[in-house]
């Protein structure tokens, strides 16, 4: 019981400071300049980016505490590397648009094998790939921490797949697949995040009558049009038809091995001497 | 050393436990072979030295198990670890680290040893395995061998007293097998380590071990193993190496482990009968898979050089060669997974050079090396009908249901194809490339992994598919296995066909491709125990 | 070699000054000072070049006219109007200015700037250095990422095998969900060799961490530090409280960095390789830690103002501080520190029937026969066969490979 408020404070705390950080640049503008004066503005991406860290390490702690066992070590070092080389795939191979198949994996894994694990997946899956494609730059703890969302995330769908009549059945995919969908639009629209600072330079530039946060909005909205919706567009229907596609046998593979990964030894009940 | 007390073990959900009634104790400092056809429990009873079983696994535990002292049940796997050192059969899933060194050091990295310590223990572990000269090496460099050899070094780098190995020779090719019993071999005789080890290659370990344990599927309620010294267990197996099986049918004492050791009972028997000519190879029909001057080249390095082969209708040929000769590369330079420089592929009387890999194998099955890239379905029988909707068949269930017969897999129609054992995992695959009725067939290495049982049905079938007119092309580093089947042996060295005769013309003279009965009758062209006793004018048993 | 911990030192500094200042003539010393020691690096590392999905000059390409039209468009002040869109149009309608199209230019020359220090960190910190900066708090997830660097050319000939597998039998990509027949023996084996790998793994003593009543209370001191942080953070945003705010931030940023550090020396760990921390090591933090310490403190004679520019209202010539252009020379010290390109030449052919790799890159070799020499007594009777090359004496023992 305690073990479980822990936990829940810890994520929602952070997912609360992340969410917050993502927000920061809406209204920034609209903060008023007092003491620390002008040299605050110019901190914002580095403060941000602390705060991130910060979230990031805590999350990743509770999430090891979970998946730490040697059999979820093991697993998740093999799938990392696995859906890591399905990104290199893409790499390599630039496919439509912002489609990546990285995120399917995630969001089905931390779907059947729990939040904690899909949040190592998701984080790792990342950095993996950014390792061995030479991309690590400034967006990785951004990337890392959103994608470990996502897998967090995933074991939400539960409820509604029960009240929709359960698993291994086409409703239970559809659910899913809307599910990943929207991550992959909502990821797309995150990502951009950590670039809009630089894309608008330091407040002291919108500290004009008038505007007010909502412009820093309107202004989001059309940065966003401009660079990403078609790109993010495209990765709302890759992860849903990749889903549709490639849902159901991998929900069957993923149960089939669920309980041999997840299986904890208890002396007591297993031997009879 | 290790110490079993009526132990017995059930799988969870298993209907009846799968060891029973264990009870032995192994001293220090022995080699104790463990024995048996597959799922007779030889890993299952390795991982309860270390407590692998229960504690990985769950189920059922009776009886008392001692290793150094210690209770694995108690202990639990990361306690005996420092005692046991544990080596399994797969030597590309049990590493962390991609480097040599830093692979020995990963576990004393976690056990958190003094850096002067570790050093001293990873210098040592190189020289035992003479790995100084790789330990700077990326693992994906090595070749199967050299990764056993690491791994062993890894599972040793805590000074354990005793070594367990889970078949750890079954995916590598002879050389590198031999290797790494070498290694076994130093590692109990130079440092006193008490070794535990499964195996199926029977013939190259016997002369190490000093005892057996031979696990079976013994009736209910009573024990199903026999323990005790080598020379006293093995007349009691049903399956064991030619040479002990001809000195069981000719009842030579003491019985012979090693070649060296048979030839003292073989010369006296032979001393009056000639030496005879191999005989000739037999007329073949017409040919249904041809290679005509086929060249084949990997980045400038040719590995096929302008081959001839012909594989005639109702033969079955045998293609032998070290590591690297190209073997594998013909294969798929037949089916068109390699599509060769120069030569021309013909395939039932009609040239398929270029013509892509599905509709080639619309006639032509293809059992790769790796069978199990072939599975993935639910079930055995939609593996089948997988293979069938692909080539725009119909699936119909009579079709797959005979021959899942034909198999002698119809039992497993409805299990998952992966939690088969490994020769019904290869008949499922097999299964899954000749269900369109192909008329020619290709093997890479189907005898890797399969115990002698599981050896002598792939052959009884593979001779069957022979006789009913398919021709047949197979690669294997296995000699005996090939003496029993081949029609044919053709021998590739560097690309290049060196010899290619009977199998007794092939494989009777050269040393390196001889079976146990060549060496045993040189110049005789008997290659099995049955050509032997009958050579010799003794009724088979 | 230089420390990894000293690169990551050296690219906060550079990360510090790229994010706070905009005047131009600082970006472009630091532009210049980055260009140079990336320059370097790739003649150090011309062999093993690592794969950069875009070079900086690529990068540069694309996001400066990005930023510069996006910014010229939607900000509408400054005094020199190059052309007006009609007002009507939402946002980019106005008068379209000079000042905003460098103001623009200005923030994506910081990007490219950044893009370009992670590049030189890809070309000096190698792969395997990377998973070893991974705190010891996160012991697993260090394991996990080595696992899956272990395994990608696993997974990669897994592929090769699977793709050839179902060609044989007759499967032929068409569709979507003709990939399934790819994928799933690849998920399904790898879930196969997951499980092997934890036996393995779990033989040679590896187990998690047990749960301990100190590491529980550890967590309860991140849940706690979390939301400290939280409510610091939100009373600054929201009512405006920045020294309460900015202090409980602070506090509560401490609790959880302290509560890591302590589960990271709950971990028992000592790492076999190690890279000294040497003179030279210092001396790059340190000037890195001078330069930092000179652009985000005011410190009294500095003129720290001139590192903010703003164009508007009409666009002038930036201040300059000579002190600050000193420290941004800080940065250039690992281009003095680093060793000179290394002569490839001199590494020795291994002796024949000493089968060690014929492929594999010289340097590793070098590497073998440094590390032989650095452990002296232990190795020199068994060690290496190869005659060692001249700076061995002088080289220390060195971490990690190209990926």
């Amino acid at each position: 019981m305690r073990d479980r408020l822990i936990g829940w404070s810890i994520h929602l705390a952070s997912v609360a400071i992340g969410v917050t950080a993502f927000l920061y640049p809406f209204f920034a503008p609209a903060l008023p300049q007092e003491s620390f004066g002008m040299a605050h503005a110019e901190d914002a991406p580095l403060l941000l980016t602390v705060l991130v860290g910060v979230c990031f390490a805590a999350l990743l702690v509770e999430a090891q505490r979970q998946a730490g066992s040697a059999k979820l070590v093991a697993l998740l070092g093999v799938l990392v590397s696995l859906n890591a080389l399905l990104r290199f795939v893409e790499v390599a191979v630039p496919g439509p648009g912002g489609f990546s198949p990285i995120f399917f994996l995630i969001v089905m894994t931390g779907y059947v094998m729990g939040g904690s694990f899909g949040f190592l997946m998701g984080a790792l899956t990342l950095l993996v790939s950014a390792l061995i494609t030479a991309g690590v730059g400034p967006w990785l703890p951004y990337q890392m921490i959103t994608a470990g969302w996502i897998g967090l995330s995933a074991p939400a769908c539960r409820p509604l797949v029960r009240m929709l009549g359960g698993e291994g059945t086409w409703r239970e995919v559809v659910v899913l697949a809307l599910f990943s969908g929207i991550w992959g639009m909502v990821f797309g629209a995150i990502m951009n995040l950590w670039f809009w600072p630089y894309a608008v330079g330091p407040q002291e530039q919108h500290w004009q009558p008038g505007l007010h946060w909502t412009g820093g909005v309107l202004r989001y909205a059309a940065f966003y049009l401009a660079t990403s919706l078609v790109w993010d567009a495209m990765r709302l229907a890759g992860n849903f038809v990749l889903t549709l596609a490639f849902g159901l046998p991998t929900l069957r593979v993923l149960r089939r091995f669920q309980q041999r990964f997840l299986f904890v030894y208890r002396p007591s009940e297993q031997v009879s001497v | 050393m290790i110490i079993f007390r009526n132990v017995s073990y059930t799988y969870p959900g298993a209907a009846r436990p799968v060891l029973r009634h264990l009870d032995f104790s192994l001293p220090e400092a022995s080699f104790t072979l463990v024995v048996g056809r597959s799922g007779t429990g030889k890993s299952t009873m390795l991982r309860c030295v270390n407590g692998l079983v229960p504690h990985f696994s769950g189920g059922t535990f009776a009886g008392r198990i001692a290793v150094a002292g210690l209770d694995p049940l108690v202990a639990a796997p990361r306690g005996i670890s420092r005692h046991v050192g544990f080596v399994f059969q797969n030597p590309e899933a049990q590493f962390v680290v991609d480097r040599v060194e830093d692979e020995i050091a990963f576990a004393l990295e976690s056990a958190a040893m003094p850096r002067q310590e570790m050093r001293v223990r990873v210098e040592e572990v190189l020289d035992l395995l003479d790995l100084a000269a790789l330990r700077e090496r990326k693992l994906e460099t090595l070749s199967g061998g050299e990764r056993q050899r690491v791994a062993i070094a890894a599972a040793l780098a805590f000074r354990p007293r005793v070594l367990v190995l889970d078949e750890p020779t079954s995916q590598l090719d002879p050389q590198s097998a031999e290797d790494v019993f070498n290694a076994l071999v130093r590692l109990n005789h130079d440092l006193g380590l008490t070794v535990l080890l499964a195996e199926h290659r029977l013939e190259r370990v016997l002369p190490y071990a000093d005892h057996i344990i031979a696990l079976s599927d013994a009736s209910d309620g009573q024990a199903n193993y026999v323990y005790g010294p080598t020379r006293e267990v093995l007349p009691e197996l049903a399956l064991v190496p030619p040479l002990v099986a001809l000195a069981k049918a000719l009842n030579w004492q003491p019985l012979p482990l090693t070649t060296k050791e048979g030839l003292r009972f073989s010369q006296p028997l032979v001393a009056h009968i000639p030496p005879s000519v191999p005989k000739a190879s037999r007329q073949r029909g017409e040919p249904c898979l041809a290679l005509r001057r086929v060249t084949v080249r990997y980045a400038d390095r040719p590995v096929l050089r302008a081959v001839n082969l012909e594989v005639a209708r109702g033969e079955l040929v045998v293609l032998m060669g070290r590591n690297g000769s190209g073997k594998t590369t013909l294969l798929k330079t037949l089916v068109g997974l390699v599509r060769p420089q120069t030569g021309q592929v013909w395939v039932d009387g009609r040239e398929v050079t270029g013509e892509d890999v599905a509709s080639i194998c619309r006639r032509v099955g293809y059992l790769p090396q790796e069978a199990d890239a072939l599975l993935y379905a639910d079930t055995a029988r939609q593996e089948l009908s997988i293979t069938l909707r692909n080539h725009a068949l119909p699936a119909a269930d009579d079709v797959i249901a005979r021959h899942l017969e034909r198999l002698g897999v119809a039992a497993y129609a409805e299990r998952y194809p992966r939690d088969l054992s490994v020769g019904e995992r290869q008949r499922v695959a097999l299964g899954a490339v000749t269900v369109v009725q192909p008329v020619a067939l290709l093997l890479d290495e189907p005898t890797r992994g399969l115990d002698y049982a599981a050896k002598e049905a792939l052959g009884a079938l593979l001779r069957a598919w022979r006789d009913a007119g398919m021709a047949i092309l197979l690669v294997t580093h296995d000699v005996e296995f090939a003496a029993r089947t081949a029609d044919r042996v053709v021998l590739l060295s560097q690309g290049e066909v060196i010899a290619e005769g009977s199998p007794a013309e092939v494989m009777g003279s050269s040393p390196l491709f001889a079976p146990q009965m060549a060496r045993l009758f040189p110049g005789r062209g008997w290659l099995t125990v049955e050509e032997s006793l009958r050579g010799l004018g003794v009724a088979s048993a | 070699m230089i420390h990894p911990v000293a690169w990551l030192i050296w690219l906060g500094a550079v990360l510090v000054v790229l994010t706070t200042t905009r005047n131009p003539l600082y970006l472009a010393v630091m532009l210049a000072v980055l260009a140079a020691v990336l320059t370097r690096l790739r003649r150090v590392h011309a062999e093993e070049t690592p794969r950069v999905p875009l070079s900086p000059l690529h990068f540069a390409l694309i996001v400066l006219p990005l930023t510069a039209l996006f910014n010229a468009l939607t900000v509408h002040v400054g005094r020199t109007v190059l052309l007006r869109l009609p007002v009507t149009w939402p946002l980019v309608g106005g008068p379209i200015t000079l000042e905003a199209l460098t103001f623009g230019a200005l923030n994506g020359l910081a990007l490219v700037g950044i893009y370009t220090a992670f590049v030189v960190l890809g070309y000096a910190v190698t792969v395997r250095a990377l998973v070893g900066l991974i705190p010891r708090a996160f012991f697993p997830v260090a394991v996990m990422t080595s696992i899956a660097l272990t395994f990608v050319p696993v997974t990669l000939r897994h592929w090769q095998a699977i793709r050839e597998a179902q060609a044989i039998r007759g499967h032929r990509v068409r569709g979507l969900r003709d990939h399934l027949p790819l994928f799933l023996p690849l998920l399904i084996g790898g879930l196969e060799h997951a499980f092997q790998l934890a036996e393995a793994m779990t033989a040679r003593g590896f187990a998690a961490a047990a749960e301990t009543p100190s590491t529980r209370r550890a967590r309860v001191v991140v849940a706690s530090g979390l939301l400290t942080l939280l409510a610091g953070w939100l009373l600054q945003l929201g009512w405006g409280e920045r020294a309460l705010g900015g202090a409980l931030m602070l506090l509560g940023g401490g609790e959880v960095i302290g509560a890591l550090w302590y589960l990271g020396r709950q971990v028992p760990r000592i790492t076999y390789r190690h890279t000294p921390w040497r003179a030279r090591d210092l001396a790059i933090a340190l000037a890195a830690g001078v330069t930092a310490a000179a652009f985000l403190v005011p410190w009294p004679g500095l003129e720290r103002h001139s590192i903010f520019f703003y164009p508007y209202p009409a666009l002038r010539l930036p201040e300059v501080s000579a002190w600050l252009l000193l420290a941004l020379t800080g940065l250039e010290v690992p281009l003095v520190l680093m060793p000179a390109a290394r002569r490839l030449t001199i590494a020795p052919r291994m002796s024949a029937g000493d089968h060690a790799a014929p492929h594999a890159p010289e340097d590793d070799r070098r590497e073998c026969s440094r590390t032989v020499a650095e452990r002296g007594d232990l190795t020199e009777s068994r060690g290496m066969a190869t005659p060692r090359p001249l700076e061995t004496a002088t080289a220390p023992i060195e971490t990690g490979e190209r990926l």
